[in-house]
Parts: C-alpha cells; structure tokens; sequence
C-alpha cells in the first residue's frame, strides 16, 4: 500500500504549496473555480429547496469538493466518469451548464433527465458521463465494464468511479474489484471516505481499512488527503498513467468528512461537533484560497465571477418550463443507439 | 351517484409554512355553495385567514374536522359539482352497491378450494364456473350477445348445444347460415314496396340543381364568423417569414411546423401582451403572462360531399390552456391530443372555452395567403399559411447580397381595431418573424 | 434451407453477427474453453479469440454490470447467466442500471442476456426456473422467448441489434430435441407473435416450450384449434392475440412458469379488457402452480404442464 506524502498533512489545516509540477497556475485557479462553482450551486440550489422548488430530497458534497474536483481535473474528454452524488465538481469540468444543473434539481424540462429523475441522480452522456442509480455502489461494475471495452478495443483511455465508505459493504464492490484485478482493467476506483454512511460511522462499516484490501485484489491501494485537490488531482494522473500503460487498476481513498447531512433532511446529530470542527479546519476550498493568495490570485474576483455565473444560471432555469405529464411514458426505449461522447479535457497537460 | 368533484385543500400560507388547523366550518354537509363563498376559516403559523369554495355545488363530505390540524395540500372537504341545485341532500353514497358482494360472499368456499388445491389450477371444471352464476347474471356470453344484436336475433328461438343447453358462438353462426337462405315470398305478397320518403328540399330554382339545409354544425360555425365581422373591426397585416431554420428544427423533432410557431408565438405574446387579450361589449382584459391557446381544429372531410353539399365536418377550436408553460415537445404532444379528441368528439366544454388568442394553421393544403376570421372574444388570431422554397435576397455581414432559396412564409395576423393599432400589428409580427428566423439550431 | 437444431440455431446467431460485426462480443461463466455449460459457443474461442469470447468470474452482478459499461461505450456485448436461474444475482443491474437507463439518461444499453431456461430433466428448484415474468414487469427491458430453432436464430440476431436491454430466453429442453429449418447467413425477426396451426374453435397461447406441448397435445383434437407461439413477451403482441381471441372466441393461456402472475396472467388480463366482446367462454389458463420445481421425476412431472393437462383444458372448453 503506497501513501502519499501528504498523509502527514491531514492533521493541520495546511497543505504544501506544492504538491505537483504538473499542474500551471491556470489548472490551479480552474480547480478552485470549480470547488467554488460545486459549493455555490448547491448553496444556493439548498435556498431554492427550502423555497419549494426543488421536489423530492437534496443531497450535496459541502466539505468534499476536492474529492471530485481534482480527479476530475486529471481525466481526458475521451475517458468515462460514473460520477455520485457529492461529486458536482466532476459535471462541471466535464462541461455541462449550471442553468441545466439547476433545471435537474427543480425537475424541469430542460434538467438533464429532463425530470425523469432527480436531484443528482444525472449524468450527461454527451460529456462522457454515467448518471448514477440509487443501488451503490452498482456504477463501479459499470466502469469496470467501460474499462473493459477500452482493453478490447487496444484504446488508451481509463474509467473512473466514486463510491462511499458504506458502499463498501455491498457485494458489487467485490464484485467490480475483483474482476478489475483479474482482468487488468483500466479503471480507476475513487472510495470517498467521508466518515459517515447516513448515520453510520465507518467503524460500522469496515472491520479493515478498505485501502488495505485493494492489494488483495491484486492493485494498489492510495490513501489520499481528501481534502487537498491538488493531491486529489496528482493521485489520479498516477493512476491514470498506471492505467494507460496497461498495468491495470488503482484504488484511491479519499480522506474526508461530510459537512451537511446526509440529505437536507438530515440534521446529523449524530456527529461529534468536535469532529465537525476539526474538520472545518481542513476545508478545501480555504486551503486552495491560502495555497494561491500568495500567487497573485485575485480569489475575490474569482468568487464575484462565480457568483454572477450562478445568478444568471438560476435565472434561466427558473424561466424553464416544467415537462409535460403527458410524456411521462415516452421515450422507454431506444430507437437508435445514444451512446457515451467525449468531454471537456482542461488540463494543460492534454 | 355524483362522479364530478372538487377538492377543497389546505393551501400554502407563505412558502415554510406546512401545515394548517381547520377553525371553523361555515358549510355543512348537505349545504348548497357557491365559488368563492367563504366555506371555512383556518389558522397556520403565519397567518388566520378565511378559505373560499373553489366551485359551485354541493357540499359532499368534510375530511377534516374542525380543530384538527393537517399538511398543506390535504384534502379538507369535497364539493360535488354536478349535484342538481334543488334535490335533496343525499347523506349516503353507498346506494345499492352491496348485493353483488353479499351474492360473492354466499359462496366462499368455492374461491378456496381453488386457491388450495393442489391440483393444476385454472383446471377447475367449468361446470363450477357456470354454476356460480349469480341471479340475474346474463346467460349469453360476450360474442353471442354481440352476434345477435348485430343480427337482430331472438336468441330465445335458436338451439343451444353448449354446456346445460348453452348457446354458443357456433350455435349463432349455424343459425345464421340457415337464415341466409332466402324464404319463397307467400302468394299474396306483391313485390311493391314503397319509397322511402323524400329528405326536406329547399326551394329548387327552375333550372338550376336542388339545394338543401346546412348541417348545424355548419350554421353555427357560420353565425359565429358573421357575428365576429360585424363586432370587431376586423383587419389583417401580413409578414414575410424565413422558415429554413424552422424546418431542419422541426425536423430534428420529427413534429410539424405547428408547436414551434406556437412556441414562438406564446413568446412574443409575452412581450406585446395588447394582443393577448379579449373584448367584450366594452370590457377590454388582458391576460398578460398568461397564454391560453387555441388550435383550430378542421374536423375532417372524410364524409363524401353530402347533400348539404360542403364536403366538410365543420371546425372547432379546443384550448390549451397556460400554453406559455409548454415546452415545444410539450404542445406537440397537447396539441396532437386535442386534435384527435377533437375529431372523436371527446373534447369536454372547458377544453373549447376561455381561450386569449388563437392560432389556425391550413398552410397544409398549400395556400400561401389568408385572412382569417378573429375568434370572438379575442382581439387577434394568427393564420399561418404554407411554407414554401422560394429564392430571396440574403445579405452577409460584409453587406453583400446574394441570391439564396430559403424556405419562406406568410404569417397573417387578423386583429381588432376598436382594440389597437396597425403599428401595434406589425410590430407584432416582426417580432414573431426574427423569434422564428433566429431559431436555434438542431 | 439447412437443418439444425434450436442450439445451433443459437450458436448461429451469436457466429454470423460476431463474424459481421466487430462490435459483439460474448461473455459469461466457462464459455471459452469450455465452450459453454451447453455448448452453445463451442467453436468460438478458436475462431474470434479470447478478447471476443470472455470467460468470466463466477459473478453475474458483474457480468450483467460489465456488460452494461461496455454497451455505453458502443460495443455488443452477448452476456450469458449459465442457467436462467441465476440472473436472480445479477437482477439488480440488469433492472436498475439497464432497464431504466435509457429513460433516465437518454443512454442506451445494448446489451443480450441469454438465459437457459425451464425445466423438465430434474434439473431442480434451482436449474428449472422461468423467470421472465419478473423482466416483463420491468420497465426498459425487452423479453423474448422462441420455441422454434429458425425463430432462436431470427430473434437472437435482432435481439443483438436492438440498441435496448433484451432478457433473451432459450430453453434448455428444447435444445436438442427440437429440429427444423433455419435460413443461413443473417436475417432478423420481428419481435412479434407467430401463428404455429392456424385453428377457428379455439386457440392455444403459449411461449418457449409450451408451444410444442400445445401442438402435440392439440394435433388429434376433433375441433380446429389455433395455437399461438407468442416468441415475444415484451413488447407483447397484443393484435395478434386479440384477432386470434376475436376469430376463436375460445382460449386457453399455456405457462410452464409458476402461474401467479407468469407471462399467461398479462395476456389472459389483455383478453378480458380488450377482447371481452369476442369471448364465448372464461379464459382457462394452463401453468405450474406455486411451488419450486421438484427434482423427482413424478414430482416434476405432476408440476410442469404435460399434454393431457392442456388436452383436458381444451376439451373442457370446448364443450362450454
């Protein structure tokens, strides 16, 4: 099991200011941008549910935003992502629109599922995304079948999925694992440890470090800073690296906490506030803000920008129409295939 | 029994509010209610407030009692909207319901011994099924009912050979197929028979062809187009559209052209909201934001030419109502259902009423010009006619003009006069025509 | 026409699309070495290599899964579960990841599950079972059933082409015992229903291997009796069920599955609604009743639909 230098870190609020030469001041500024554009689209999509125009239930990754955003960051528009629910960051490098993203929470016609189904439960298949379904961790045997296709075909491309702690315990996890191991599949296995499965702690959870047992399926485990998205980004450009050349699989676990419940209707009295004040700390978005106010960032400037993005998003999205009943029972089946297209690719280093 | 309600719910009194307390009944069961009378009073965090019947009816049932506290939305009380105004209130809806599961009931053991039976199921003898008929069940199945009303049999007179003197399918078809066989007239019978008498004729000219009544349908269509003419001042402005960017969207949705202009139309309905409106005697409202549709409808002219001598079924006008809430696919699917509803004479009298303006598209049949009639109360009504490939003057962003075919239309605008302006029209209009000209594309 | 039987018509299917079409590709549990619990890909790992015939863990969560990311990335995966009964393991993927994709995401899933089915050889509770009632009652699932080896053929080959999910049921019984002519090189079949006799009295409908019970048992019948080989069970062919209900007026609805809501409740449902007027008599389902299937011959034998349990069906109705 290989631990990355930043393990140490974990236990202050500071990162290094460097973690990576691979990465310009623009990658740097574009991974800040999109932690704060997940942060400030799901704050302002949590008023928009308590002013009742989100239906259903709300989920968000407040405190997580390195987790998606960094590995995210590291895939090409020609790799495929099974993306989860506290993982916007990873939509919205890919490149869809926050307005569509706010249309999906409200279940408008223009959302991504177009209102077939809701809050994060979406991906868009024109940037190489796999929405996800409710059974996890169900998406990881999808990407290990994603990998799979790239290795027939001879294709230099990988497939990378999130999951959480709880998900660990469901067969599909051993099941994906394994076959990624015995087959040799370029797949990427993100495990987001955020502490908590609802209300159970990852004591309840795992008996072993779930690090440890990528080895027994015959890859290597990584325990990751969670929180730090340049080491979120680097994890991820090995284990990509690793992948293409075709030495098979990866896991990465992501160190985190999940800040807000888990839904809007979980209060999570459950967790120490200690716990919740550590980690607060060690929040993603301020340790990237201190990692570039010494560059010459103008942060200020960036969270304007963001916020006037967002604005305008929920404009347009409330000035969307809601999809009529009447289609509720199109569109079961396929007449043509629709398949996977590639993303956006923002690294400098594509 | 009464099958038309109306809900009255418990409403939302400021967005974080959830629920709310009944304080008082005003209504009772039983009790006559007008809309908008007061029926209850209730009381939520923000604010106490009276509740006003949401129709005209009879008070039904009342769900939720007075001090008891319930969800926003819940149903609190129905109303029974097609209650006759002067019968008696009828407490108990459960009339005569009751005797056929009492019959079902008489005879459970049958229904277990099936479920139990570890024989093969579904292999019950017959003779069982037929036997638990209950009183009064009919004693023809579907098929030979069917058959004798077609034929107008008395099944009484034909022999059954079916299980306890059945009669069957085939029993039907045999006696048929001996009735085929004409009978031999008696002697005394002659052959005359009379003619069958003469269908009401118009005065006939001395040499021209002979006329005959319009249908009612057709006389009602054209009181309404004669009374619209002679209320409104009626003018039509016409604009020039280009439709190419129309045509490869409507395409890429498989759809006609129809849910798209009316996309576009209910939109810049939005911004010249005059021509939204209606006009009654002197009574002008507009309807702003709201856009209800109307699609004209052309009942067909699947009929040979009648006697009545159109050819045509006639013409109606079903609404859709809120259209401006309608994505495109959205009214492609509304509109397609209220056609063929329309055309099976299913449409009920809300659907055709309260419309703010109307669209009617006979571009189909390849005219490119109209002047359509305003259908009354409104103050406008747009014809859209054919799209047609035609060769026009495009000028790029250097200021170069160039020959190009582009797919073109007319959109004929009919509207009111004593309402507003011609200026007002065209603007209209030309709004409409670059909201369709800049179309996205595919 | 050459002959072959219902497994080689299988075979195949699965032979001329791989040979056509890069995109296809076959996997599941001991299919390449072992060329199948049944043999049905013997041959296939010589001739396409082992990239295209996978032989796969003992995981049909996985294989079903797998399969899925595959399609998404435009390959044709043909995923078998080695008797129908296990796709029970790898129901979730195939029911919420695949069914509901399409509808979800606008992603469509191409994938084949082919799945042994049914029983009749004491196979037991666990190598006997008809499970495709479970798949026509989820949304985004295509379910197909041929009885005929030219029908396994037609149908596979456009069941491989569909770009929807299609639960594809072969049966094991028939495997070996049924012969008949098969057209060679590629050729689709619509997913529809077929008439196997033409009849006027009365009309048999059954799927897989109950329609050559129903023609056995119906073939010295006095009367003229239909039988109607459904071969598709989603999308069902509702035309074609309810114009042989309005010309025989008399049915018997055949399932070898456990009768409790099988393929035969939804079409006996269809005929009540819709071809009411049509009907001289109840409609009288045929099927096993509830219990898992017994591995003792007698015992299997009183469960699973045999001829004379049809012929009393029909005789029965008949006289009504």
């Amino acid at each position: 099991m290989r631990r990355m230098a930043t393990e140490t870190a974990q236990t202050d609020g500071d990162v290094p200011a460097e973690i990576t030469a691979h990465l310009t001041l623009e990658d740097r500024v574009g991974l800040l941008r999109a932690m704060l554009l997940m942060r400030g689209i799901e704050e302002r999509a949590m008023m928009l549910y308590r002013q009742g125009k989100v239906p259903g239930s709300f989920y968000d990754g407040f405190g997580q935003e390195a987790v998606s955003a960094g590995p995210a960051w590291a895939m090409h528009g020609h790799d495929r992502l099974c993306v989860l629910h506290r993982d916007l960051a990873a939509h919205l490098i890919r490149g869809v629109e926050p307005a569509r993203i706010f249309a999906q929470y409200m279940g408008r016609e223009a959302g991504i599922t177009r209102g077939r189904d809701g809050n994060v439960h979406f991906g868009e298949r024109r940037v190489g995304c796999v929405g996800m379904v409710s059974m996890l961790p169900d998406m990881m045997l999808v990407a290990t079948g994603l990998g799979m296709a790239f290795k027939l075909r001879g294709e230099r491309r990988a497939a990378l999925t999130w999951f959480g702690d709880g998900s660990t315990s469901r067969g599909d996890f051993h099941e994906a694992m394994n076959w990624a191991g015995v087959q040799r599949l370029p797949v990427i296995f993100v495990l987001e440890n955020n502490q908590y499965a609802y209300s159970t702690p990852t004591a309840g959870q795992f008996a072993v470090d779930p690090v440890e047992r990528a080895a027994t399926y015959g890859f290597p485990g990584v325990k990751v800073d969670g929180n730090d998205v340049e080491a979120m980004f680097e994890a991820t450009r090995v284990a990509r690296e690793r992948a293409l050349a075709g030495d098979g699989a990866t896991m990465i676990e992501a160190v985190t906490m999940r800040m807000h419940g888990h839904a809007a209707h979980d209060d999570m009295k459950y967790v120490p506030t200690e716990q919740i004040e550590e980690w607060r700390r060690k929040d993603p978005i301020d340790r990237q803000v201190r990692r570039l106010e010494p560059l010459g960032v103008d942060v200020a400037a960036l969270r304007d920008e963001v916020r006037a993005e967002i604005e305008a998003a929920v404009a347009e999205a409330l000035a969307g129409p809601m999809p009529d009943g009447a289609t509720a029972t199109e569109r079961v089946f396929a007449e043509a295939p629709a398949l996977l297209e590639d993303g956006a690719s923002p690294w400098s280093g594509f | 029994m009464s099958s038309s309600t109306t809900d009255l719910t418990m409403p939302q009194m400021g967005v974080s509010v959830a629920e709310g307390t009944v304080v008082e009944w005003r209504k009772q069961v039983g009790d006559w209610v007008e809309a908008d009378e007061v029926i209850a009073s209730i009381s939520t965090d923000k604010i106490d407030t009276d509740v006003e019947a949401p129709a005209t009816g009879r008070l039904a049932e009342i769900m939720v009692a007075e001090g008891e506290t319930v969800a926003v939305g819940a149903v609190l009380a129905r109303i029974a909207t097609d209650a006759p105004a002067e019968a008696e209130a009828n407490g108990s809806s459960s009339g005569g319901g009751t005797s056929e599961a009492d019959v079902a009931l008489e005879a459970p053991g049958e229904a277990g011994e099936l479920q139990g039976d570890t024989g093969r199921p579904g292999q019950a003898p017959l003779s069982r099924v037929v036997a638990r008929g209950r009183a009064g069940s009919a004693r023809f199945s579907p098929v030979v009912a069917r058959m004798a009303a077609e034929h107008d049999l008395d099944l009484a007179q034909i022999e059954g050979t079916g299980r306890n003197g059945r009669v069957r399918k085939q029993d039907v078809l045999a006696h048929l197929e001996r009735s085929a066989a004409p009978e031999p007239p008696m002697h005394i019978e002659s052959p005359y028979r009379p003619d069958p008498p003469a269908p009401a004729q118009a005065p006939v000219s001395a040499d021209g062809p002979a006329g005959a009544s319009l249908s009612r349908m057709r006389r009602t269509i054209g009181r309404a187009m004669v009374e619209s003419l002679h209320t409104a001042a009626t003018c039509t402005t016409i604009a020039e559209a280009d439709m190419t960017r129309v045509a490869a969207a409507r395409k890429a949705l498989g759809t006609s052209f129809l849910p798209l202009v009316a996309r576009a139309t209910v939109e810049t309905l939005r911004a010249f909201p005059a021509l939204n409106a209606t006009l009654e005697g002197e009574t002008y409202t507009r309807y702003d934001d709201r856009v209800h549709l109307g699609i004209a409808v052309s009942l067909g002219d699947t009929e040979p030419a009648s006697p009545a001598g159109t050819g045509e079924q006639g013409l109606i006008v079903p609404v859709i109502r809120d259209a401006q809430e309608l994505s495109v696919e959205g009214l492609a699917t509304r509109i397609r259902d209220l056609a063929e509803r329309a055309r099976a004479g299913d449409l009920s009298p809300d659907e055709v009423r309260g419309g703010t303006f109307t669209i009617t598209n006979p571009g189909g049949y390849g005219s490119i010009l109209a002047t359509p009639v305003i259908n009354q109360p409104q103050v406008a009504i747009l014809d859209t006619e054919a799209v047609v490939k035609r060769p026009v003057v495009i000028t790029d962003a250097l200021g170069e003009d160039a020959i190009a075919i582009r797919q073109m239309t007319y959109l004929c605008l009919s509207w009111d006069h004593r309402a507003l302006d011609g200026a007002l029209a065209a603007r209209f209009l030309r709004a409409l025509g670059e909201r369709l000209e800049g179309w996205p594309l595919p | 026409m050459p002959a072959m039987t219902y497994l080689q018509a299988i075979s195949d299917a699965m032979r001329e699309e791989m040979r056509a079409d890069e995109r296809v590709f076959v996997m599941g549990e001991d299919i390449a070495v072992f060329g199948g619990a049944f043999k049905v890909t013997d041959g296939f790992l010589d001739e396409f290599g082992p990239a295209r015939v996978m032989d796969t863990p003992l995981a049909e969560s996985g294989i079903v899964g797998c399969a899925i990311g595959a399609a998404c990335e435009g390959l044709r995966p043909v995923a078998e579960m080695q008797f129908a009964d296990f796709v029970s393991c790898g129901f979730d993927q195939l029911v919420n990841v695949a069914g509901k994709m399409f509808y979800r995401q606008g992603l469509s899933v191409n994938i084949t599950v082919r799945l042994p089915s049914g029983g009749g050889f004491s196979g037991g509770p666990f190598h006997s079972q008809n499970p495709e009632a479970w798949f026509m009652h989820s949304p985004g699932l295509k379910v197909v059933a041929p009885s005929t080896p030219e029908d396994a053929k037609g149908l596979l080959i456009r069941a491989i082409r569909d770009p929807n999910p299609v639960v594809f049921l072969e049966h094991k019984h028939l495997y070996r015992r049924v012969r008949g002519e098969v057209p060679a090189g590629r050729y689709e079949t619509e997913f529809g229903a077929r008439i196997a006799r033409p009849g006027s009295d009365l009309v048999v409908i059954a799927h897989g291997a109950m329609v050559h019970t129903a023609l056995e048992a119906t073939e010295d019948s006095e009367a003229s009796i239909e039988v109607l080989d459904l071969r598709s069970l989603v999308p069902l062919d509702e035309a074609a069920i309810l114009d042989s209900v309005r010309r025989c007026s008399k049915v018997v609805v055949v399932d070898e599955a456990n009768q409790t809501c099988a393929a035969g409740a939804q079409v006996a449902a269809l005929i009540a609604q819709h071809g009411w007027e049509d009907l001289d008599g109840p409609v009288v389902r045929v099927g096993s009743p509830d219990v898992p299937i017994p591995f003792s011959p007698p015992l299997e034998q009183a469960v699973l639909p045999q001829p004379d349990d049809i012929r009393e069906a029909v005789r029965e109705l008949l006289d009504y």
